[in-house]
């Protein structure tokens, strides 16, 4: 029956080969997408946390906006005492994010401050990477670093001076003078022209506010990791007055995004599942109109209807899965060529505007979701044969050999 | 419900048949026929086209019910069973040859000849075995592996003979089975079948309009619009 099923698949090799290319084509498409968009996920996720977010973050219980805590830790030594026993963290460091004004001797503007451990910082994000001039914070209590455009803008070269003034919690202003150390370039709008970086203890003299800070940044060995550590340290930190966010809570743009392109991507995995059913039904119903006196003769020398059902099936399953099986062969050798090679995505563009992001990105695969997809196909094979197959059953032999 | 029990029943029994198609306009192709064949005959149907041939070979082959009357193989009424014991029973004891070949285009004669046995199950080397034996009783041997767009149509024909005898079913149906054959291939297969019907009792039924054919059988049934006209049978109209 299998022998006589995939002869049948044979006999009319061209249709056959379109309708298996469809489906080929048309799961090779969503597996490039299902790679790339997960491709794309996965570094936007990397250069968030790996740039600024860290997978989890520590903060005052009473916080709205997480990106700018606006209340202090009270005890950090607390805090520090827990992380520190704390398994699968690569490294975590006290910091104060906060707006403030940034004034060159000639001209002066808004920036993002991050005031951080340098030592510490190093482990948990990249930034120290992008320096293009100078050095990244160090041993020097009163270095500043800053994006290139930034430094264009206020017209400052290494070594000039510059004064950060930021609003204390009492509502007085502070003032500090610190010197240009670094010049970073990330190719982000945002990190380039808006965030200065400077160590937290010159911050913490700056808004006088003792050795407090307002949120623990945490690095981990695995990012997978993220929700199980979060609940743990949750659990050890139950008695004090703060939150533990994950990246995705502090983050929670990156997540809508995902989100965003998870709906885009069903979109088109239902759009292409549309067309190969359409395809395999086509196929089905002329190769069966074709053959009705044939399934009249089958019936006729004692072949039960329901095994001319079964035969349609088979029939049809056996196309799905060649087309299946080429699929994934053209899927993954497109996948293992950009995974080398690198696609260049002008989506980087548009997202480096808000965070360090490459042009060009090199493709993943996906494995759960492409067995999904793959098996989809399948499936949907077989279901687009469940209407042929019926009418194959329901042939009265008598008729079918009639047929011309 | 049988007549008695006295004797033996006839291999098939044809009772009180009437066949009306009712596409569009309503076709009466049988009318109240009833006729019994015994084992080992080798009978023609004969008739004007249209008068009923084919129908009355379909209903006795149970490719399709009569709207009234019954059908008997071997004493077992046939009629009202469902198209899946309709299948088993043909698998088991029914055998056809079509007017058009009708082999299964993508198989080679001899998965051909087998396939009523593939149907039935039987170990594969025991299916070949008798596929080529029955392949030898139609003198094609040679030719097991071709497929039928590479064989005569009176080569595909015998493979069609060997195809309906490979599982030893109790009668063969042959519908206008030399139509598509010159006279001479006709002969021929007439000759085969004759032999088959003579040296392993197979039963045949077959019909034709052709005095060269009809001249073969040992029994003419002469049907006309759907009744049975004058015929050697001794059973007569109901
Ligand atoms: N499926 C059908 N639907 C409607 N009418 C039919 C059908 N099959 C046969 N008929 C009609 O029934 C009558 C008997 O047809 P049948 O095919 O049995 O004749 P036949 O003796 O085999 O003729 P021929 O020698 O031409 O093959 C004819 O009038 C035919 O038109
Ligand atoms: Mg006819």
């Amino acid at each position: 029956m299998i022998t006589l099923a995939w002869r049948n698949v044979w006999r009319n090799f061209r249709r056959s080969l379109i309708t298996i290319a469809s489906m080929a084509c048309g799961l090779a498409a969503i597996m490039f997408g299902q790679s790339m968009i997960k491709s794309v996920q996965y570094q936007l996720v990397e250069k968030a946390t790996g740039s600024i977010t860290g997978h989890i973050q520590i903060q005052h219980r009473n916080i709205k906006e997480y990106k700018f805590p606006d209340r202090y830790i009270d005890d950090p030594d607390a805090v520090e005492a827990v992380l520190k026993t704390q398994a699968g963290i690569k490294q975590f460091g006290r910091r104060i994010h906060m707006t403030g004004l940034i004034a060159s001797p000639k001209t002066s503007m808004g920036a993002l401050i991050s005031a951080v451990q340098p030592e510490r910082e190093k482990d948990i994000t990249t930034m120290a990477s992008y320096i293009t001039r100078g050095v990244f914070l160090g041993k020097d209590p009163k270095a500043i670093v800053m994006g290139d455009r930034m430094a264009t803008k206020l017209d400052l070269r290494l070594g000039e001076k510059v004064v950060v003034m930021a609003q204390a919690e009492d509502g007085s202003m502070g003032a500090e003078a610190f010197r240009l150390a670094g010049v970073f370039h990330t190719g982000s709008e945002t990190f380039d022209g808006q965030i200065v970086y400077l160590p937290v203890k010159a911050m913490q003299d700056l808004l006088v506010v003792g050795n407090r800070v307002n949120h623990f940044v945490i690095a981990l060995n695995d990012i997978g990791q993220t929700d199980v550590i979060a609940q743990e340290l949750r659990e050890k930190l139950a008695g004090q007055p703060l939150q533990v966010l994950r990246w995705k809570d502090v983050d929670h743009e990156i997540v809508g995004v995902q989100r965003f392109q998870n709906a885009l991507l069903d979109i088109v995995l239902m759009v292409v599942f549309a067309i190969v059913a359409l395809g395999v039904l086509n196929t089905l119903l002329m190769s069966l109109f074709e053959r009705v006196r044939e399934f009249g003769v089958l019936m006729a020398i004692g072949a039960r209807p329901s095994w001319v059902m079964k035969l349609v099936l088979i029939e049809s399953f056996l196309l799905g899965l060649v087309g299946t099986v080429i699929g994934l062969v053209i899927g993954s050798l497109m996948i293992a060529y950009f995974g080398r090679n690198g696609l260049h995505l002008p989506l980087g563009d548009a997202l480096s505007y808000f965070i360090p992001f490459p042009d060009v990105i090199y493709m993943r695969y996906e494995w759960s979701s492409h067995a999904f997809a793959a098996g989809s196909v399948l499936v949907v094979s077989l279901l687009a044969a469940i209407a042929p197959s019926l009418r194959a059953c329901r042939l009265r032999p008598a008729e079918a050999l009639r047929h011309v | 419900m049988f007549d008695g029990g006295t004797h033996p029943h006839p291999l098939i029994e044809v009772r009180h048949v009437t066949k009306v198609y009712k596409s569009g306009t309503k076709v009466s192709a049988l009318s109240g026929l009833s006729l019994e064949f015994q084992s080992g005959e080798f009978t023609a149907i004969a008739g004007p086209s249209g008068s009923g041939k084919s129908t009355l070979l379909n209903l006795i082959g149970t490719l399709d019910a009569p709207t009234h009357g019954e059908i008997f193989h071997g004493g077992r009424k046939v009629t009202g069973l469902t198209p899946e014991e309709l299948a088993d029973f043909r698998l088991r004891h029914l055998g056809f040859i079509f007017q058009a070949y009708n082999l299964i285009p993508v198989l080679s004669a001899v998965e051909n000849t087998e396939y009523p046995l593939v149907l039935q199950k039987v170990p594969a080397h025991e299916r070949r075995a008798r596929a080529m034996e029955a392949l030898r009783s139609v003198g094609l041997e040679s030719l097991a592996h071709r497929r039928p767009d590479a064989l005569s149509g009176g080569q595909q024909q015998r493979v069609a003979v060997a195809r309906s005898m490979v599982h030893r079913p109790m009668v063969v149906l042959a519908d206008e089975p030399t139509a598509n054959l010159d006279s001479k291939t006709a002969a021929s297969l007439l000759d085969l079948m004759q032999g088959l019907n003579r040296e392993q009792g197979l039963t045949f039924i077959f019909s034709s309009h052709d005095p060269a054919v009809l001249s073969r059988a040992t029994r003419v049934v002469h049907i006309h619009d759907g009744k049975l006209a004058d015929s050697p049978a001794p059973d007569g109209v109901a």
